[in-house]
């Protein structure tokens, strides 16, 4: 919404500057240089959501207070698909505004300014203008690359083949160089003297044939080929004031206000790449891999000086699995003051998680497991880069939280409890309701020993109703209903079938009168568009509930 | 990146182009430009790129998403068998249906962006995909009364399904139930359940 109104916003200032007149000669020239104007501005907004290691800071950093503005962090990705829209819009509108231009140039071609036409003979063919000027053929290729960037990132090719989407998106680099080179082409051009040589004034020496006849003029800074109809020289009488001309105008280019507009953002986004690759170009030491049930692996690895809040994720790049993929994994444990150790529960779905594994525990000895492997292996190199932010951090910062996870969705949230074990004094969370749908009953064992140690921690604390835990199993086959005989917390708090949702906002409601709880879900869409639902409807008892979304692909 | 199918992509291109087609058609026949009626050849030339590209092709893994409405142009498409099962075939189509609009300026683009839809056919096509169409799954009724199979022949007190199954089941079956045979009744018993 922001980016609509600024675009709009700035569509209307330029479109307002260029149209006192309007003429169908004009109209091309306004509507392309006011659609400019907009694609600069968001050419530059664009990069801005994409500077991730700049928004996981300013969402941890003290000098942002306010818990709207770290919701609007949230947004950055919706920001960001807004602004290639805007941009792909305006393409549009450009390329079409001036394809008509060319056609004027062509057939207007102005004898008495030379330099200000782009053609450069009468008539010229405007297919010639757009492939031989330099404008032209960066523009052609500009729209070329965003034809190929826009097509692959539908929503339908980033679900079924993400590796489209990602290396064609790499394609904005070229995009950038196209867009420096398109603006020094100089065909913008405005009048340097100005003083001598005013708009409108009469030049004795020519005919009256070729005589200027529109009666206003706007100090504008571009000047337009010239109409041929003949002034009626009434209409000249009628004027107030007509100067002289002193001497023939001349023409200088513009500078290219685009180089201004995108240097900034551009340095800011390659900076930051610059440092993110050098600070993750150091393995990691891998430390153990753990098999769990239902296809997920633990990885547990260090690094040094690495920190990272709880919800926050990484990036794995392991250049014996593929060399140019990385994919993005929550933490489940952030390295404390105490403990450097960190970890990552993945869950094997593609071809990549596949051959992780595959690499990590050979299949020979896959099938006993949750004893983690105190053999030293020869671990292959791991990369990692981030941490990067997410809305689950903001969860420690409620008084009170409601976080839904579904099924591998736990672990942003997994994190969160580990650091409630370690020490849940210092930040501002003082009730938890943690409730998690899973299909399988085996996966409540990743992490049941976590759960069940954080019970008992606030039942020796004296604090028991800090942590609710819930637990449901969506499909049963009836026969499993227990997690694991050691695990009485637990089994006493599963529940079969599907939760009903709102009934659990009601009875939250009502026991946390007045207050404000911050609603978190990890999960499948469909769960995330009831949660969001729920949360905005009102209740009786006053209580606000605020749904922070995450936006996976 | 072994697993990326091309074919749609390729699909998601050659709609963007017909509908570029069609804009810089209506363009250059609402101008008059010189040459207008290659223009009114790209507005008809969109429109079929566009009906032909609307239904997309299931995927060979996973499900795919359907368009809104797509299902009554895939039994149009469904209906021409190998020539638009086949990608060579859409390759070559596209080819040959961007050159006209390439006489005009206002349709150049729409040239360009089919002939790249048209490569990435090619490309598709020789890795070996097709176009399949997405069928509806049949809905399954539910049977009234399917499930039940013959009414019992005992009545109560049953011993357990176990004890009842014939002699040959009775060592998969698991020992739970009396052993021995079915329940023999002194008294032949007939149901009177019409």
């Amino acid at each position: 919404m922001l980016s609509a109104v600024t675009g709009l916003g700035s569509i209307e200032s330029t479109v307002a500057k260029n149209l006192p007149v309007v003429s169908i000669h004009q109209l091309g020239l306004c509507l392309s240089r006011a659609s400019a104007s907009v694609l600069n501005l968001n050419c530059s907004l664009i990069l801005l959501p994409m500077c991730r290691i700049l928004l996981a800071y300013l969402r941890g950093s003290q000098k942002v207070p306010s818990r709207r503005t770290r919701r609007l962090l949230d947004k950055s990705r919706t920001f960001h698909i807004t602004c290639g829209v805007t941009i792909c819009i305006f393409s549009g509108v450009h390329v079409a505004a001036h394809l008509v231009n060319a056609l004027n140039f062509s057939v207007n071609y102005s004898e008495d300014f030379v330099e200000l036409n782009a053609a450069r003979y009468r008539n010229e063919d405007p297919r010639k203008l757009l492939f031989t000027t330099v404008p032209g053929l960066t523009g052609v290729c500009m729209v070329v690359v965003l034809f190929l960037m826009i097509t692959a990132s539908t929503y339908a090719i980033r679900v079924s083949n993400y590796d489209i989407f990602w290396y064609t998106h790499n394609l904005f680099f070229v995009f950038y160089m196209l867009l420096m080179l398109h603006v020094s082409g100089g065909l913008l051009k405005y009048q340097t003297n100005l003083d001598t040589h005013p708009p409108g004034c009469i030049n004795l020496n020519r005919t009256s044939s070729q005589n200027i006849s529109l009666p206003e003029y706007f100090s504008e800074h571009f000047h337009e080929p010239f109409p041929e109809e003949f002034s009626k020289p009434e209409e000249f009488t009628q004027n107030t004031f007509v100067k002289i001309c002193m001497e023939e105008p001349r023409f200088q280019a513009n500078f290219p206000q685009t180089w201004l507009w995108i240097s900034g953002p551009l340095c800011l986004y390659c900076a930051e790449r610059l440092y993110r690759y050098i600070r993750s170009n150091k393995p990691v030491t891998i430390i153990s891999v753990i098999s769990h049930p239902s296809d997920v692996m633990e990885i547990r690895m260090v690094k040094e000086n690495f920190k990272a809040r709880p919800g926050q994720y990484i990036i794995l790049h392991c250049p014996s699995v593929s060399a140019l993929e990385n994919h993005p994994f929550t933490l489940t444990m952030c390295p404390t003051e105490t403990k450097a150790t960190f970890g990552v529960h993945l869950k094997i779905v593609g071809d990549w998680t596949e051959r992780f594994r595959d690499i990590l525990l050979p299949p020979s000895s896959q099938d006993s497991e949750i004893l983690p492997f105190i053999q030293s292996r020869n671990y292959p190199k791991l990369y990692i880069d981030g941490p990067f932010g997410s809305p689950f951090e903001e969860s420690l910062n409620y008084e009170v939280s409601l976080c839904v996870a579904g099924g591998i969705g736990v672990t942003p949230f997994a994190s969160i409890l580990n650091t409630l074990l370690d020490d849940w004094k210092p930040y501002k969370l003082r009730r938890l309701y943690f409730i998690w749908v899973c299909r399988d009953i085996q996966s409540f064992h990743w992490f049941a020993d976590l759960l069940c140690m954080l019970h008992n921690k606030f039942w020796q604390e004296n604090r028991p109703d800090y942590v609710n835990i819930r637990l449901y199993l969506s499909q049963t086959d009836g026969i499993q209903k227990i997690i694991g005989e050691k695990y009485h917390a637990l089994n006493s708090r599963l529940f079969i079938g599907r939760p009903r949702w709102k009934l659990l906002f009601d009875e939250i409601a009502k026991y946390n009168r007045g207050k404000t709880v911050g609603v978190f879900c990890c999960g499948p869409n469909s769960l995330s568009k009831t949660l969001h639902k729920l949360s905005n409807q009102n209740n009786s008892y006053g209580t606000r509930f605020e749904y922070n979304k995450e936006s996976f692909s | 990146m072994g697993q990326i199918e091309w074919a749609m992509w390729a699909n998601e291109q050659a709609l963007a182009s017909g509908l570029i087609l069609i804009t810089g058609g209506i363009v250059a026949t609402a101008g008059r430009f010189t040459q207008w009626y290659f223009g009114a050849y790209s507005i008809v030339a969109g429109v079929f790129v566009c009906l032909l590209e609307y239904p997309r092709g299931k995927r060979k893994k996973g499900s795919t998403m359907e368009r809104w409405g797509q299902k009554y142009m895939t039994s149009v498409v469904k209906l021409f068998g190998p020539l638009t099962r086949n990608y060579y075939v859409r390759a070559v189509l596209h080819l040959l249906l961007s050159v006209p609009a390439g006489f005009l300026l206002a349709t150049i683009l729409g040239t360009a962006c089919l002939a790249i839809a048209s490569g990435i056919y090619l490309l598709a096509a020789v890795r070996g995909e097709q176009w399949t169409p997405i069928e509806p799954k049949p809905r399954e009724r539910p049977q009234i009364g399917g499930t039940i199979k013959q009414p019992p022949t005992n009545p109560p007190p049953r011993p357990p399904a176990e004890a009842r199954k014939k002699p040959s089941e009775e060592e998969a079956a698991a020992a739970g139930g009396p052993p021995g045979g079915p329940q023999a009744n002194p008294i032949p018993v007939t149901d009177e359940v019409v």
